[in-house]
């Protein structure tokens, strides 16, 4: 393990961002065997053909509902039960195949937010942390679709926080079943599903005796009664998608029916969250690639001024800003994948949460410049783009808002390096001579401009040659990285909790640094491996590194900056002053004193 | 005729008094306008050997008003026509159009405008009699008294000293006066200026230096009040609780509105009115205060608003004691990330922004009112009222902590006792 760890700390090999995977676990690109290449691209071509030719996008828009018959259709594919053992019916997907299906999932949003809704959260409560009898008894109709799945978490109050959870679960006096009452809000597929995933407070007994209200897990069926749901929510986006409201009243659950302990919902709620973000990224890179075809084709048949549309620097930026994207989105989605299909049970919630926020927000840029180039046909109904605006605007805000994403990765990656550093930390701050002069002597020699070397490039390196230069320059920002984290633990300590705006900046610099290592990791492979094109990846990966190496630059010069210089003290101070008024308070401009 | 016969007098008068004000100056100084005009009065008269003729006449006047006001009740009539101007001419009301009138009344009397100086330092000092002392246009009116033209410089050397002191002083006097009241002169006033004085001159200065921090200063209050209080004490209360409290998802409740009624008894009975104000975290903190402890009602406590005293109280805790104030962070509170690391450093003192203050420490305000009786009886309606609001109240005991307050002293001297403590339970129900 290693990544950012400081200076002189280089006895291990560089893994990656936070050493929380290992460099062994990044390069090379994980790759699939033959024979699963061969099954997945068997599901690959009727999926993609029933999503060109049976679901009629504009239609589930606009009547903001998906027709039976196509849910029948995803149903008979097999998509209700991607990741459900075959043993219970399911296809028994990997997580790396369950990717590459979500890429052609995603050209419907309302169609893949059900689906996800389904199997990503809604029954994957039962699939981590279900006993056989509960498996057993639930996945088969699960996986073929004949029961859809609901994931009740966010009540009226926050989403994020387990204290606004009111809904209560009362055990009964003869100790066989609970008592569920409450309220869910925001329930995808609420309308639709039949089994629930209810999170709910239940009264524990603690370690010491007390009595204690902790969360507990239930599966609940509509067939328990007092089951009910309000109407449809009118959304910006993935319209098809059923959201709405779910009331349980007086809902009779069997004590069978708990997931994992009675008071260790708290914990399954935070895995089922953190196990289904992967697949975004390779979503999103299907819909971008999707946009890139449609829009590639306007630009180089319409014409202006005797140009066509693709001879214009502006536009051709637009589609290098695409397939950049698109690249790096498919590349860290499917090293996660990989990561997580490795025997074991590796935690890659950190990285999943890295290719969540990194695809979601490229996705947005990128179909709002696909838009763009259709200029005001773009912003026309009779085109999708406007469609896929409102579509992925989504990827922002669910399965834990970017914001608190980015506080996750950071703070997860803080911990790690706190444990790694504190002490070397308290030896600084004691006064211990020998560990201050090796730290004075580093900075010394950076200053002089320091060749860093963490073994990724050059002769026993595992980058190919012709990414050397961003090989060299992820080295650098990873070098540098440890340091500015080193320093912000001394300087803040446990309390860089409550620093946001330094905390996203660490962050956006891990993302950056993941995604770095995807794409190199990739373009390596591809070069050696000898795929079609790979000259052109490595254009990409070169154009993406540079960009992200003088962003990390700037946003690590940021960090290592005090409040007053790097202004978090006058944004903090602008928001404080706009927030006590409510409102925007400068005096207009026409205004007049005398 | 009478005119000068009076003015005649006031200069016999004044040469007697030349000696008397240097022996005894400070006896004099009272009815001086301010002490600039005081200081300037010693070089006038000196000087006066080369002055012109008005400018020693001008100077009589004063101290001839100076001994009608020694001698006022013993004579009659007044020595300084000016006064008299304003006296006539209010004959119905004191209103603007009354001293318009008496302004316009001088400057048709002379085409010279002979006086003009001492009519407007007369008019100046009505001018809050007649309640004109904000008006821009009435200043306006004023300063067009002056003669226009002639106290313009025409050359180096009247530009280099001060040409026609006494006017500049006056018109400076006008602007001062403004600048006390807060008015902003407009593009009159310095059209009138430069007429009146020319480029340069001290009251265009004067102007200048007005305009200059005059805006930069309207807005430098950030809680302004606004310019006239509402009458009704209800809004004003409201204003009031909703400026103390400074919290806009404050809630303000008129528990009961101010009424005078007579009961089938015949008795007279009053009911003052009772303006509260609670904000949700008020809300939330009472939810959470410990029922066994009381909570106190204290007051009045004074707060102004521009010239207008009025009174609030508050409801309060007292500080919570340090076992209970140690907030402990749940760690399966939040589904996302960590809400703390479980780390073994602190933070350095170089990003430590706060500074050192020696903090007294104060238990929370649950809620605060103004009423318009300060007795408990009235005070125990609030608490009623906020009851609706925080059930836990009923179970709360509410100490009655009331000085008495000037709204006491007119009301009656029913609770003549400064503190008033009740010890057990308080039920708002069995009080009422």
């Amino acid at each position: 393990y290693i990544s950012f760890l400081p200076q002189g700390a280089y006895s291990l090999k560089l893994a990656q961002v936070w050493a929380i995977t290992k460099e062994e676990e990044v390069f090379p690109y994980p790759e699939i065997s033959n024979e699963e290449l061969e099954e997945i691209n068997q599901f690959v071509g009727p999926v993609e053909k029933f999503f060109s030719e049976e679901v009629d996008s504009k239609r589930i828009d606009q009547d903001a509902k998906i027709p039976p018959e196509t849910l029948k259709g995803l149903k008979s594919l097999g998509l209700f039960g991607m990741q459900i053992p075959e043993e219970y019916g399911g296809l028994g997907l990997s997580n790396t195949m369950y990717a590459r299906l979500g890429e052609i999932i995603s050209l419907d949003g309302s169609v893949a937010v059900t689906l996800a809704a389904h199997q990503a959260i809604g029954l994957k409560g039962i699939l981590i942390a279900g006993t056989d009898e509960q498996k057993a008894k639930y996945l088969p109709k699960l996986a073929s679709g004949e029961h859809i799945a609901a994931f009740c978490l966010t009540e009226p109050g926050s989403g994020s926080d387990a204290a606004s959870i009111q809904s209560r679960a009362t055990m009964s006096e003869d100790g066989k079943s609970f008592l569920l009452n409450g309220s869910k809000v925001w329930i995808s597929n609420g309308g639709l599903a039949d089994i629930f995933t209810v999170f709910a407070r239940t009264e524990a007994v603690d370690n010491d005796g007390t009595k204690k209200d902790k969360i507990s897990a239930f599966i609940v069926e509509r067939a328990f009664g007092g089951v009910t749901n309000g109407k449809p929510e009118d959304k910006l986006g993935i319209r098809g998608s059923n959201t709405c409201e779910v009331h349980f009243e007086n809902t009779k659950v069997p004590v069978e029916n708990v997931i994992g302990e009675v008071g260790g919902g708290f914990k399954v709620a935070m895995n089922i969250l953190n196990s289904g973000r992967f697949s975004m990224g390779s979503a999103s890179a299907g819909m971008i690639k999707k946009l890139i075809e449609m829009t590639a084709e306007y630009a180089c048949t319409r014409k202006q001024f005797n140009k066509k549309l693709s001879d214009f620097g502006l536009i051709q930026e637009k589609f290098t800003l695409m397939a950049v994207k698109a690249y790096v989105m498919e590349s860290m989605a499917y090293l996660t994948a990989g990561m997580m299909d490795r025997p074991g049970v590796p935690d890659c919630s950190v990285e999943a949460a890295m290719v969540k926020v990194f695809s979601s927000e490229g996705a947005w840029i990128c179909v709002s410049e696909a838009l763009q180039v259709l200029g005001g046909l773009g912003y026309m109904k009779d085109y999708p783009y406007e469609r896929y605006l409102r579509d992925s605007r989504i990827l922002l805000i669910f399965e834990g808002t970017n914001e608190i994403l980015r506080m996750y990765i950071a703070l997860t990656g803080m911990q790690y390096a706190g444990k790694i550093l504190t002490g070397k930390i308290k030896e600084i701050k004691k006064g211990n001579v020998g560990v201050a002069l090796e730290i004075f002597v580093n900075q010394f020699r950076d200053s002089m401009g320091r060749k860093v070397d963490l073994g990724l490039v050059g002769k026993d390196g595992v980058v190919h040659p012709s990414l050397e230069e961003s090989g060299k320059k992820l080295e650098e920002n990873i070098y540098y990285f440890g340091a500015a984290v080193e320093g912000l633990l001394r300087r803040f300590g446990k309390t860089i909790v409550d620093e946001q705006l330094v905390l996203k900046r660490v962050a956006d610099v891990s993302i950056n640094l993941y995604a770095m290592t995807a794409a190199i990791s990739r373009a390596s492979r591809s070069i050696s491996i000898g795929l079609r094109n790979h000259d052109h990846e490595v254009l990409l990966t070169n154009i993406f590194c540079t960009e992200a190496y003088f962003k990390n630059n700037y946003v690590m010069a940021e960090i290592e900056k005090y409040a007053a210089e790097n202004l978090d003290d006058s944004i903090k101070k602008v928001a404080q002053q706009v927030l006590e008024k409510r409102a925007y308070i400068c005096s207009h401009p026409l205004e007049r004193t005398f | 005729m009478n005119c000068v016969r009076k003015l005649l007098l006031a200069r016999e008068l004044s040469a007697g008094r030349g000696i008397l004000r240097q022996a005894a100056p400070g006896r004099d100084l009272p009815w001086l306008q301010g002490s600039s005009c005081a200081q300037r009065f010693w070089p006038v008269s000196v000087r006066s050997i080369r002055s012109s003729a008005a400018l020693s006449r001008s100077e009589l006047i004063p101290s001839a008003r100076g001994d009608k006001e020694k001698d006022r009740g013993s004579r009659d009539g007044s020595l300084v026509p000016f006064d008299e101007l304003f006296e006539r001419a209010h004959e119905g009301d004191r209103t603007k159009a009354a001293f318009s009138r008496a302004v316009e009344l001088f400057c048709q009397r002379d085409i010279r405008r002979r006086g003009h100086v001492e009519f407007i330092k007369a008019a100046l000092r009505k001018m809050p009699e007649f309640g004109v002392e904000r008006e821009l246009d009435v200043y306006n009116k004023i300063l067009d008294v002056f003669p226009k033209e002639v106290f313009v410089p025409r050359n180096f050397i009247q530009r280099m000293f001060n040409h026609y002191p006494r006017q500049q002083e006056c018109g400076i006097h006008v602007l001062e006066q403004m600048e006390n009241y807060g008015i902003m002169p407009d593009k009159q006033t310095k059209f009138l200026l430069l007429q009146i004085f020319g480029k340069k001159s001290h009251p265009v200065r004067k102007y200048q230096r007005l305009m200059y921090w005059f805006p930069r200063f309207k807005h430098v209050n950030p809680y302004p009040i606004p310019a006239a209080l509402p009458r009704d004490p209800v809004d004003l209360a409201r204003i009031s609780l909703q400026r103390i409290a400074a919290d806009l998802s404050a809630k303000i409740t008129v528990y009961q509105m101010s009424l005078t009624d007579v009961s089938d008894a015949g008795k007279e009975i009053t009911q003052p009115h009772i303006v509260g104000i609670q904000s949700p975290d008020q809300q939330e903190l009472l939810a959470h205060h410990n029922p066994a402890r009381p909570v106190f009602v204290e007051g009045p406590f004074p707060l102004w608003l521009k010239k207008t005293c009025v009174y609030y109280y508050v409801l309060r805790g007292e500080p919570l004691p340090p076992e209970e104030k140690e907030e402990t962070i749940d760690s399966e509170r939040n589904f996302f990330y960590p809400l703390h690391l479980d780390l073994d450093l602190d933070r350095g003192p170089w990003d430590d922004e706060e500074f050192y203050v020696d903090e007294v420490e104060e238990g929370p305000i649950f809620a605060m009112c103004m009423a318009g009786a300060g007795d408990q009886a009235t005070l125990a309606k609030w608490i009623l009222g906020l009851q609706q609001t925080n059930p836990i109240l009923s179970q709360t005991p509410v100490v009655f902590h009331l000085k008495p307050g000037p709204q006491e002293l007119q009301a009656a001297s029913d609770s003549e006792s400064g503190e008033e403590e009740i010890p057990q339970s308080w039920h708002a129900k069995q009080e009422l």
